[in-house]
């Protein structure tokens, strides 16, 4: 595999800046979009992460492409200036297509027009928004009341004998966030889905702007609600990359042990909610659910709140766990993956259960890498990415040997999701289990106070990679960018649905199980 | 006197549906390891519901307003006339070829009323139910042909009224029985074919058709769908074991009556929790495996009434 330096001598372009961890370039706008192309098909360096920053209300836009290396463990930052005068650059969709919805995204934040783009409808304005507001550009105030547009959003409709739409949403008969989905269908057989999300959007990129760290950990723990820890903690690694501090051992196992907890717990969810609510097989869905209550109500008696809550510090942790404390977590989550380990084995011996999963909502793995899925729906359709070994983040960076093995599947169905889970809960736990025993010396809190600098923290939440991009400026945030997994996944749908038919992309959508609110910061 | 026992038949069969519905419920709680609500909340929500305002959509016609008395009036039918209580019922209505029509006029007007309002939901249970509706009305028609072949009668009341298990004289009715069961599954929404505790819109069939409507309408559907569930537990638990055979000697007094009536609340407790541990105990069908599973019932039918022909 070739070092960061060899590609990009080989592109050449020179780095401006090297860390470990952190190599960063500068190019063109114009130079941007062939060499994210060169750098993504020839040398498989994936793209990560693409956002824009403005220093002040008029000066130019940056643009940050974020390229993973993973044999360095180390990201590739190339950077590129966009004139604020005129706001457009050649767009990267066309041959990198993970690029997407990155584009259309800073296309409504920040007014930058990707030229060429095969698909330049807005992302995150709905309707109602007018034209020509930017919420990111720092020359928009925060309170900024918008007058009521009506901006037409034509979605995908396909046309013929007997085809009809289906729209659904974004209110739902259950109890879930407001999204809204337009099945074009042949009957049952869904010919095309397309998803539009969006409608809460609550600013929180814009509100982080001006605070300290401190003060913006609350909105990163809340962005949502079942990923607290796992977002917490990319945050607070990459405000700790930009200080440069050093987080003691005894706070690492305790953020790593809380991500892994989060991971039990969400995973447990996920099994009850597709093997029982998606399938209708509600013993399993009422007996996971009871389980996954024990490890919340484990979460409450430690730490006071049920989602892993409140822990994670930049710097360090809030406290250490007494011995005590330890025996309690090791017991409860040893009899809650044992417990759930048997209501699974008893639904995984059911014909007709596991006749819904398998061949459902197949996702093929070049779709996949395309797409730049995350997390399990790329490593069930065979995608090799997990950031606890390819970006070691907290413990997993001290302890070589604390990394799992991947595990992958190559099937991509909801069956191969549903079963990752249930390896992924097996890996999770002897990683539980390591890290209680595991001692360190040293405090658990360091000071962490960055003046000015920038960094990127990552971490694998139980719905695969957290990218977060934190910019200080003063010790206050400038730019901080959280990107969601769910962000990368949600345009799955509409590779996954065409060819299954409607009764089954509730099942589908389980076994993906994104976060609007995480998307819709 | 029969037209009176048909009234009272139909009558208790309405008063006892709600409280099928919760049992079932109840049940289906308890063997998830859940609570569980009151069995008798189905009858505060009919009540509640009957107290709320409708709300028409803008494009409902007349069909609209008509869809809840006709599915109501076709199940009370079936209660009046099904030999579910009284020993034979009002014989010539309960001719099996009626019974089938009847249903499907209701199933018929169900759909109208989900194409009404012209709701993409509405729409898509509409079609659902009129493809399981194509494939379950001839398992139905066959499956009781076997049951009028073994009794010698068309008429359903006839066919338990003569006094003997049926299936024990003709064991090739056991299929036929079996096919019944299937096809009352189908019939009902329930599982596999139906998850009627589903809040996933698009899995559902009946949900789907019904969503549209509100207030005492969606009430008076409600109540048809908990009488139809009724009506069609009541029938396997007359052909399973005819109450006429356990009442053998006692005619229609109130004594006899007293022990009808408890012979069916037997028949609902057992018969619904034998609902509950099938609906706990497997997953929803792919829909498109229906066509599979009605098959089945019909097979089952067909090889009833072909044994009890040839035996």
């Amino acid at each position: 595999m070739m070092t960061i330096e060899h590609i990009l001598a080989a592109v050449g372009v020179k780095s401006t800046a090297k860390t470990p961890q952190l190599t960063r370039a500068t190019v063109t706008a114009e130079q941007l979009a062939p060499l994210a192309t060169r750098l993504v098909s020839e040398f498989h360096l994936p793209l990560s992460l693409l956002y824009a920053t403005q220093e002040s209300p008029a000066s130019d836009f940056g643009m940050h492409a974020v390229f993973s290396h993973v044999a360095s463990h180390g990201w590739l930052v190339v950077s590129t200036t966009v004139p604020f005068s005129k706001p457009e650059y050649p767009s990267l969709t066309p041959t990198v297509m993970a690029a997407h919805w990155y584009e259309r995204y800073m296309q409504d934040m920040f007014g930058l027009k990707a030229v060429g783009h095969p698909d330049p409808r807005r992302l995150v304005h709905h309707e109602n928004v007018p034209e020509g507001t930017y919420p990111l550009r720092k020359g928009f105030a925060w309170n900024t009341k918008l007058d009521h547009a009506d901006v037409p959003y034509p979605m995908h409709h396909v046309e013929g004998e007997g085809i009809y739409e289906i729209p659904v949403g974004p209110i739902h008969a259950g109890i879930i966030e407001p999204g809204h989905f337009r099945f074009n269908v042949a009957g049952e057989r869904i010919i095309t889905l397309e998803g539009k999300l969006f409608f809460t959007h609550k600013g929180v990129e814009k509100l982080l702007e001006g605070k300290t760290p401190m003060e913006a950990l609350p909105f990163i723990e809340r962005l949502s609600g079942d990923m607290a820890a796992a977002n917490a903690l990319a945050f607070c690694e990459a405000v700790e990359a930009a200080a440069g501090c050093e987080v003691p051992k005894p706070a690492q196992l305790l953020r790593t042990l809380l991500v892994e907890l989060e991971r039990l717990t969400m995973h447990i969810h996920d099994l009850a909610n597709m093997g029982g609510m998606g399938t209708g097989f509600s013993y399993v869905a009422a007996s996971g659910f009871r389980i996954k209550e024990r490890l919340m109500r484990l979460s409450m008696d430690l730490f006071g709140n049920r989602y892993w809550r409140g822990q994670i510090l930049p710097g360090g942790a809030k406290r250490i766990l007494s011995e005590e404390e330890k025996k309690q977590i090791l017991t409860v989550v040893k009899e809650a993956t044992e417990e759930m380990q048997s209501v699974l084995s008893l639904a995984m011996s059911s014909d007709a259960f596991l006749e819904r999963l398998e061949t459902t909502g197949v996702l093929s793995k070049a779709a996949a890498i395309a797409y730049g899925a995350l997390g399990v729906p790329a490593r069930a359709s065979g995608v090799d990415i997990d950031v606890r070994r390819d970006h070691p983040y907290a413990a997993f960076r001290s302890m070589p040997d604390l990394v799992p093995q991947i595990i992958t599947q190559t099937a991509g169905d909801v069956h191969a999701r549903f079963t990752m889970r249930i390896e992924e809960i097996k890996t999770s736990m002897d990683i539980v289990r390591r890290l209680l025993t595991e001692k360190g010396s040293g405090g658990v809190l360091v000071p962490c106070l960055a003046q000015n600098g920038s960094g990127l923290g990552a971490v694998e939440s139980w719905r695969g990679e957290v990218l977060v991009a934190v910019r200080l400026k003063d010790g206050k945030i400038d730019r901080c960018f959280p990107r969601d997994p769910s962000f990368c996944n949600w345009a799955l749908f509409g590779e996954i649905g065409p060819g299954n038919i409607v009764p089954d992309f509730p099942l589908c959508n389980k076994s993906l199980n994104l976060s609007y609110s995480g998307t819709d910061m | 006197m029969m037209i009176i026992f048909a009234i009272i038949q139909a009558f208790l069969v309405i008063l006892v549906a709600p409280f099928l519905i919760g049992w079932v419920r109840l049940c289906k709680a308890r063997l998830q390891g859940r609570h569980g609500a009151s069995p008798l909340l189905p009858y505060y929500t009919f009540l509640t519901l009957m107290k709320k305002e409708i709300v028409f959509s803008t494009n409902a016609s007349w069909v609209f307003r008509t869809v809840p008395f006709v599915v109501l009036g076709t199940t009370v039918f079936a209660a009046a006339v099904l030999p579910l209580l009284t020993l034979e019922g009002i014989s010539p209505l309960s001719h099996f070829v009626l019974i089938s029509g009847i249903l499907a006029l209701g199933s018929v007007f169900l759909v109208l009323g989900g194409l009404d309002s012209g709701s993409a939901f509405g729409g898509m249970g509409a079609s659902r139910e009129m493809t399981i509706a194509a494939l379950v009305e001839p398992a139905f028609f066959v499956t009781l042909a076997g049951f009028g072949l073994g009794s010698g009668t068309a008429m359903v009341s006839l066919m338990i009224g003569n006094g003997v298990v049926g299936w024990v004289v003709h064991p090739g009715l056991a299929l036929s029985l079996a096919a019944l069961v299937l096809v009352s599954l189908a019939e009902n929404a329930r599982y596999p074919v139906d998850n009627p505790a589903t809040h996933l819109e698009l899995t559902m069939v009946h949900e789907a058709m019904i969503l549209e409507y509100s207030g005492p309408y969606l009430a008076l559907l409600e109540l048809a769908s908990w009488t139809k569930l009724t009506v069609f537990v009541l029938l396997i638990g007359s052909f399973l074991l005819p109450s006429t055979y356990l009442l053998a000697g006692v005619d229609y007094t109130l004594v006899g009556l007293g022990m009808a009536v408890g012979a069916l609340v037997v028949k609902l407790i057992v018969l619904g929790g034998a609902l509950a541990l099938l609906e706990t105990s497997i997953a929803k069908m792919r829909f498109f495996r229906m066509q599979e599973y009605l098959a089945y019932a019909f097979v089952l039918g067909v090889a009833g009434l072909i044994i009890t022909l040839i035996v």
